[in-house]
């Protein structure tokens, strides 16, 4: 099976927020909620990068860990879901998360904020594929139709890279070669403990 | 005994007390996140559910597909 | 002489600069755009999180990539549980082992016995419960977010603990407002009588007449009452503010300061947990005669002089009119 990881080339990111434009658009996600967001680090000055970041699917995930109520699984090809029939909306995915992915319906205080939302790497959740009540809680699920996540189906510059690690990591590799620079896979070490090594 | 069950009735008076304060001072998402500039009129309610606690009981009265096709 | 010597300086300041200032080039010969960018390594290098900027209203996810979330987990998973298991269990096992080696604490009869003395009137047995009762559901409640998933829902399954961890919570979340409450008023009521003083430590000296069979003299509280009450003060304060600066997320503090809250919440929680155990153990099963102070109001005089000698000394100063009751006379309650 796939290892599935994302991986987004910082030199080729313009920050366009079509990833997140992508992602809003395929799951319907409401006003307020966003599974992937564009950070511009060092903004507006010389070496300025742009990420483009959602849940990373981590390897051994920090937030399945922590939840109280194990509402976490991994999938065979190791995306990183949750039930939001067992989530209680604690929060403690978000204090756990290095990426900050975990979203919530309601955020002025934390005893009624609602179910956890978060990426889902467009393979919906626990319920069955494709189900009308998969896409209410979820959202679509892509790869049960062969498709990958849609951002970085529609990234314009194929900056946001989505598969199976080593492929997008191969792929990475070759750009970095070819064109003689790269600012390294961002956010692997502390989501996968490994670098890609060029 | 007579303080024991007048406490616990307290507590449990301003424990829902607190729990309409804290639900008058809940903000949704789509409050928190807009600017000024947005008119939000659907906030939608894919992900979340009706409610907005995610646990969607009542069958759907139209999928996004048909609405996607009508 | 001092010209070669500036000239030398500059040819070396020059040679050490020269690299940087050269543009590194790719092998096509095109310049390098990621020379001067940023780049992970160097960011976490200036601060242990990369903090960038964001175009949507949620200022919160400007935060790029927080690696302490991998340490607050380590904290949460494998220290938390150790830690609550060994406060809470360890000082089930002392209290046991106390228990089996003093005995409970008789009372001692005398002359006295029989006459009722009001030691807690109706708003300090109220103030008291209200705190107590809370305390219960939300040391349950608390204690459920670290074991719940160890202990009860292999059990109980996950849909079902899921609903009962939900209902937790929310308790977790309200009651915590009249528990805060409760420890408002019980400081108001007994600060007057909790100052430490110099009672306390020949009280402590002596044992406090748990470990011999001396009764040090004490006033309205003693020693070990003392330390229960700046225990629930102290800890009670510091609960409620670490736990309202999670109740309110981002309100106070960002993302790495609710984790340290969250960390000091739920290390003071196991301690608290452990010190009311050992609280509701001496209050009821551990000395006869004591429960009734929290129960009716009114203890056995006999008791009350031998414990609290000095206030009974103060009580019985005051005017006929004290909050002395004869015997047989039917409590005002």
């Amino acid at each position: 099976m796939a290892r599935m990881k994302f991986l987004c080339d910082a030199d080729r990111c313009i920050e366009c927020n079509a990833c997140v434009t992508a992602c809003k658009n395929e799951h319907e996600v409401p006003w307020g909620i966003n599974r992937r967001r564009v950070v511009t680090l060092n903004d507006g000055k010389p070496g300025e990068r742009s990420v483009s970041m959602a849940c990373m699917h981590c390897t051994d995930a920090p937030c399945a860990a922590v939840c109280p109520v194990n509402c976490f699984y991994t999938t065979a090809d190791a995306v990183v879901l949750h039930s939001k029939d067992l989530c209680i909306g604690c929060g403690y995915c978000f204090y756990a998360c290095p990426f900050g992915a975990p979203q919530y319906p309601r955020v002025g205080n934390f005893g009624s904020r609602g179910k956890m939302d978060k990426c889902t790497y467009c393979s919906g959740g626990p319920e069955v594929d494709l189900s009308v009540a998969e896409y209410e809680k979820y959202g679509s699920n892509r790869l049960a139709e062969g498709k990958l996540p849609l951002c970085a189906e529609m990234c314009s510059t194929k900056s946001l890279l989505a598969g199976d690690g080593e492929m997008i990591a191969q792929i990475y590799k070759e750009r970095v070669i070819k064109r003689g620079y790269g600012s390294g896979a961002w956010g692997w070490k502390t989501a996968y403990r490994e670098t890609i090594a060029i | 005994m007579k303080a024991f069950l007048v406490a616990v009735a307290a507590a449990v008076v301003l424990a829902t007390a607190a729990s309409f304060l804290l639900a008058e001072n809940q903000r949704f998402a789509y409050q928190a996140f807009a600017t000024s500039g947005a008119r939000v009129s659907d906030p939608g309610t894919n992900l979340v559910g009706p409610r907005w606690t995610g646990d969607i009981k009542e069958p759907a009265s139209a999928s996004h597909k048909m609405e996607a096709g009508s | 002489m001092r010209r070669l010597t500036s000239l030398l300086l500059l040819a070396a300041t020059l040679a050490l600069t020269a690299p940087a200032v050269a543009q590194v080039r790719a092998p096509d010969g095109a310049p390098n755009p990621t020379a001067s960018s940023v780049n992970e390594e160097m960011l976490f290098k200036q601060d242990p999180k990369i903090h960038g900027r964001i175009s949507i209203p949620n200022a919160t996810a400007a935060n790029l990539i927080q690696p302490q979330g991998r340490e607050w987990r380590e904290f949460r998973e494998s220290w938390m549980p150790w830690i609550g298991g060994l406060a809470v269990l360890g000082m089930i096992a002392a209290l046991g082992l106390f228990y089996f080696t003093r005995g409970r604490i008789r009372l001692e009869h005398s002359e006295e016995s029989g006459k009722k003395i009001l030691r807690f009137n109706s708003f300090e047995r109220f103030s008291h419960w209200m705190t107590a009762s809370c305390f219960i559901v939300l040391s349950l409640s608390g204690l459920n977010y670290i074991f719940g998933k160890r202990l009860l829902m292999p059990l109980i399954g996950p849909e079902a603990f899921a609903t009962l961890a939900q209902y937790g919570k929310y308790a977790h979340i309200y009651l915590a407002w009249p528990f805060m409450l409760g420890v408002l008023f019980m400081l108001v009521l007994w600060v007057r009588d909790n100052i430490p003083g110099r009672i306390d430590w020949i009280w402590l000296k002596q044992g406090g007449g748990l470990l011999g069979d001396a009764h040090p003299s004490a006033g309205r509280f003693n020693a070990g009452q003392k330390m229960v009450f700046w225990m629930v003060v102290g800890f009670g304060l510091a609960m409620g503010a670490t736990g309202i600066m999670m109740i309110f997320p981002f309100a106070a503090t960002d993302i790495n300061g609710m984790q340290v809250m969250q960390v000091i919440h739920s290390l003071i929680g196991v301690v608290f947990i452990a010190g009311i155990l050992a609280h509701i153990y001496i209050g009821s099963l551990g000395m006869e005669g004591a429960y009734d102070a929290m129960g009716s109001g009114e203890v056995d005089l006999a008791w009350a002089k031998v414990h609290h000698d000095l206030w009974v000394k103060e009580q019985q100063a005051k005017t006929a009119s004290g909050p002395q009751l004869g015997r047989g006379q039917v409590p005002a309650e």
